[in-house]
């Protein structure tokens, strides 16, 4: 280190000297035999460019625009944004709307749409108690193991075994944030979009209903949330809207259950990170100190 | 708000929070006391209504009474129906369609509404067939979009 910085100056000297030497002696060269040049060069050079910028403006004639074949109708009506509170990354979901949400999903959604990946156990503690989800559970009937004569009986549920399927399956888009782009919006916006009656000269096929959000507009499910179909046994007035938007977030939730939990996580994660950041400089300067505070004197000897 | 949660969610993250899986116990005495009530007006009803089925047997004050209190309770049931919640979000998307925010989108979907329907009604049209989906998509999502934060506002 010392060997380095006392050999710096005279280094940078000599550098600069051989430098300027080096120039001066290129461009003498080529003033030399330039006389007769600089008009090709520069034509070579404004063909060369001319030649770079038509191509670039050809690519985008040929390839630029993309086409869109489908037209808006079929694209579906962009979902709107909503203020989600629990996309914000500093916050959780609000568990009592995850439990009108559920209460939702069961008395309206689940008679046709399944949610067999979730079991009753992981509503516990989430937003129910062990007591009630095991009375939840025990409402559904499911295969026994078969007893010693082979034969299948049935017992009541247990925490344990999953959602049972409903009578009439359907595929549900769910989970929301995976399924469809849109997420949260385009659910919320498909469940509360029905108008009243279909734009003039929109054609609707027989049995299906018409909804903008849907991509085509036609869509086999009718609307199903209706104020006051579902009773909320902590007395939030039963809108559409607020149907919506709880088993939005409930859909939400069993598609991420883990969000709450992971946000946590970050929040841990950027508090360690930023603690040891903090301690590395301080070590930093610790240990650089002697270094930095060191005075190096040069004395000509003799 | 925003900023201020922060430091607040940091702090509750960072301290240990105890996760309750079983209802608090100051949750369960109302619990329990509502099922009761819910037994008693049963009871009360199924007296009326066998009051009701054999007058013969009872006295008239008995049916009498019986019938009043039947009438009540349909009065009563009539309330919550009258009570029933009503969406804020068709009023609010109205209100922003019908504002200067989505005047250009309204306008050409009223202008479409009527071509086309002055179009179906005209038997000798032999035009092309139009329709006014595209200009209810512009206005739908300019109103939507406007409704949007109102609309969470109102919800809970």
């Amino acid at each position: 280190m010392l060997a380095r910085s006392l050999t710096r100056v005279p280094t940078r000297a000599i550098a600069r000297q051989s430098l300027g030497k080096s120039t001066r002696a290129s461009s003498t060269a080529a003033g030399a035999e330039s006389a007769s040049s600089p008009f090709y060069l520069t034509l070579t050079a404004s063909l060369a460019t001319a030649a770079a910028a038509g191509s670039t403006l050809w690519y985008y004639h040929l390839y630029g625009k993309e086409a869109f074949a489908m037209t808006p109708a079929e694209e579906g009506l962009h979902p709107t944004a909503y203020p989600w509170v629990h996309e914000r990354f500093n916050k959780t979901f609000d568990h009592a709307a995850l439990r009108r949400g559920f209460q939702v999903y069961r008395e309206v959604c689940a008679s046709c749409h399944s949610l067999t990946r979730v079991p009753w156990r992981s509503f516990v503690g989430v937003m129910h108690t062990v007591d009630e989800m095991k009375a939840m559970a025990e409402e559904h009937e499911y295969d026994t193991e078969p007893n010693d004569e082979g034969e299948i009986e049935k017992r009541p549920g247990k925490l344990s075994d999953y959602i049972p399927h409903p009578t009439r399956t359907m595929k549900l888009p769910e989970p929301p944030t995976a399924g469809r782009h849109g997420g949260c919006n385009y659910v919320f916006s498909l469940l509360t979009g029905y108008p009243d009656e279909a734009p003039a000269g929109a054609s609707v096929a027989e049995g299906m209903n018409f909804n903008p959000y849907f991509p085509g507009t036609g869509i086999a499910m009718g609307r199903v949330l209706f104020d006051g179909v579902v009773e909320y046994e902590d007395g939030t007035p039963a809108t559409t809207s607020q149907m919506a938007k709880d088993v939005v977030e409930f859909l939400n939730w069993a598609a991420e259950p883990e969000m709450d939990d992971r946000k946590k996580m970050g929040v841990k994660a950027v508090a360690l990170l930023t603690g040891l950041f903090a301690i590395s400089v301080w070590v930093k300067r610790y240990k650089w100190a002697p270094i930095k505070t060191r005075k190096i004197v040069s004395a000509s000897v003799g | 708000m925003g900023f201020a949660d922060f430091f607040s969610d940091v702090m509750s993250t960072l301290t240990y929070a105890e996760a309750q899986a079983e209802a608090p116990a100051e949750a369960e005495a109302p619990q329990e006391e509502t099922p009761v009530k819910s037994e008693e007006t049963e009871e009360s009803t199924d007296d009326s209504e066998s009051a009701e089925e054999t007058p013969a047997e009872d006295s008239e004050e008995a049916s009498e009474e019986g019938e009043a209190e039947a009438e009540e309770e349909e009065e009563e049931e009539e309330e919550e129906e009258e009570e029933e919640p009503e969406d804020i979000k068709p009023k609010l998307e109205e209100e922003c369609a019908n504002s200067s925010q989505c005047a250009p989108y309204k306008h050409h979907f009223d202008e479409c509404i009527e071509r086309v329907t002055r179009q179906e009604e005209d038997e000798s049209y032999n035009g092309p067939k139009e329709d006014c989906v595209e200009e209810f998509f512009h206005l739908t999502h300019c109103a939507t979009a406007c409704a949007a934060p109102k609309l969470w506002r109102e919800l809970k």
